[in-house]
């Protein structure tokens, strides 16, 4: 059977995801900006990562009232009743990634001006970015091609950043006994914490990809029963 | 946890306990034979195997498989032409009316055959009520056109409870009661298909087929025969035709889904069940591809 009918609400949702998904574009650059504004602390990126959330949130009020508008005038059933739930959830954790990259902008100036860091600490922090940017990426490229393997994948990778996360735990607690120093590494824990949201919110987006795909929603880890979790597939 | 249904402790129960459909003693053959051996796994009000229903040398609609409960709602849906109509109107053999028409399969009624020589189709639409696409009051009083059926039937007790009675139930009562000697004709739209569901209470049936009963009717009428739908589902079987997908979704408890299937020299068009299942699983995740083609818009 082809498609005959309802081009121009087919046309609608398809838009509509396109910018749910633009989204993630638009995190992935801001999360980039946000790992170099804390490596390189550089409090005037800082601003801009700030100044320009308000774009992202921009995103996830057209997005939201386009999902309003489509359950409301278009009444969608099945797969693009999925669909259109799904794009709600990933324009959702759109807006969170936004505000991780915000709070880690933020902690910038709060470390002062020529704060005592550790280089194999920042190093980790510069590993983790790079690791929350790919998952963003990864569950972006999983929604588009509606593919549940790579969804599933994000599980591998987030295993990746939380091994991370746990170094950067590690290295803090080595950081030694001088004041500005360790409240330095505190800050850098935070920051390590907020990447490590955004890798489970990119888990949390597959989630979604598989929903649509499949029909069934279930999470591909669940944290409070790790032992029922089903295997990965293999890298 | 709930005890199980004992359907029969239930119908002795009921207020008006539904009567066999015989008119006749049963023949051998019937319901002490090869029916006993196809008893529902669960309550069923209907059971339908192999049900095909042809005009003349053309098939309508062949081969449908499926069981409707008792105490839900049943939407029959797909596109027009799939032969939904006919199968709801062989439920009370309304096709018995059209000479043409031949039934053939299994079709059973609370474990009866429906169609077995000693079953009389009166006593068949009497326990089987239809409501149809355009509300048909009488022309009569809307008094008259409730008790009408009573009154044919000889059904005993007030005639002013029994009016009373089917039109609180059709939830038109307080609408209409004081104008019950007024002409049918000068309800609304909508009150007079829920005159027309009244009329159909009036003689206690435990089926209701709706055939598009609201096509005709404007949101807040549609809006008060669906609330009323939910309310008779407690009492009532019901089981309707609709084009309306949301109604569809809206009401009902199962959804069998129709499709038109051309035959091999592409001359005949057969109506098919594609899929029947939970009405919310139709309409948000639906096993076959022909189903979320139709129910999402795509194909018509």
């Amino acid at each position: 059977m082809s498609d005959t009918s309802r081009t121009h609400f087919q046309d609608e949702l398809a838009s509509l995801e396109r910018m749910a998904l633009g989204g993630l574009d638009m995190v992935s650059t801001s999360l980039e900006r946000a790992v170099e504004t804390v490596v390189n602390q550089d409090v005037e990126l800082a601003g801009m990562v700030i100044s320009d959330d308000d774009r992202i949130d921009g995103r996830y009020l057209e997005v939201h009232q386009g999902v309003l508008s489509l359950l409301a005038r278009q009444a969608p059933v099945a797969t693009d009743l999925r669909t259109v739930a799904a794009i709600l959830h990933v324009i959702k954790h759109v807006e969170r990634m936004g505000d991780q990259c915000v709070n880690m902008a933020k902690l910038v100036p709060l470390a002062g001006h020529e704060p005592p860091s550790d280089q194999r600490l920042l190093d980790n922090i510069r590993r983790m970015g790079a690791q929350a940017r790919q998952q963003v990426v990864q569950s972006k490229q999983a929604f588009e091609r509606r593919d549940v393997e790579l969804a599933q994948d994000l599980v591998r990778q987030d295993d990746e950043i939380d091994k991370l996360n746990r170094d950067c735990f590690h290295l803090a607690l080595e950081i030694g006994d001088d004041l500005d120093r360790r409240e330095w590494a505190m800050h850098m824990m935070l920051v390590a914490r907020c990447l490590e949201r955004i890798g489970d919110n990119a888990v949390d987006i597959g989630e979604q990809t598989a929903f649509v795909v499949t029909g069934l929603f279930r999470e591909f880890e669940d944290a409070s029963h790790p032992e029922l979790a089903p295997p990965t597939p293999a890298a | 946890m709930t005890e199980p249904r004992d359907p029969q402790r239930e119908n002795a129960e009921r207020e008006h306990p539904i009567p066999s459909l015989h008119t006749r003693e049963p023949s051998e053959a019937a319901p002490g034979g090869e029916a006993a051996q196809h008893q529902p796994a669960r309550e069923a009000i209907f059971q339908l195997a192999g049900v095909s229903v042809s005009y003349g040398d053309k098939p309508a609609v062949r081969d449908i498989t499926f069981d409707i409960g008792n105490n839900e709602i049943t939407a029959l849906i797909g596109p027009s032409g799939c032969g939904k109509s006919t199968l709801i109107r062989c439920l009370n053999r309304m096709n018995d009316l059209i000479p043409s028409a031949t039934v053939s399969g299994r079709l059973l009624y609370h474990g009866e055959d429906l169609y077995a020589k000693e079953v009389d189709a009166v006593e068949v639409r009497k326990r089987i009520g239809m409501v149809f696409q355009k509300p048909n009051p009488f022309p009569k009083s809307i008094y008259d056109n409730i008790a009408f059926g009573p009154r044919v039937l000889g059904m005993k007790g007030s005639m002013d409870d029994i009016v009373e009675r089917a039109l609180t139930r059709a939830a038109v009562w307080d609408e209409v009661k004081d104008r019950l000697k007024t002409n049918a004709f000068g309800m609304s739209g909508g009150q007079q298909q829920r005159l027309c569901i009244a009329r159909c209470l009036a003689v206690e049936p435990d089926v209701i087929l709706m055939d598009e009963p609201c096509s005709a009717l404007d949101p807040i009428s549609t809006g008060k025969i669906e609330d009323l739908m939910l309310e008779l589902e407690k009492e009532y079987s019901i089981v309707i035709v609709t084009h309306n997908m949301q109604q569809a979704a809206r009401v009902s408890d199962k959804t069998a889904f129709f499709t038109v299937e051309l035959d091999a020299d592409q001359k005949n068009r057969t109506g098919r069940v594609v899929e029947f299942d939970d009405t919310e699983k139709i309409f948000t995740n639906p096993g076959d591809a022909r189903t979320e083609a139709y129910v999402t818009g795509k194909v018509g």
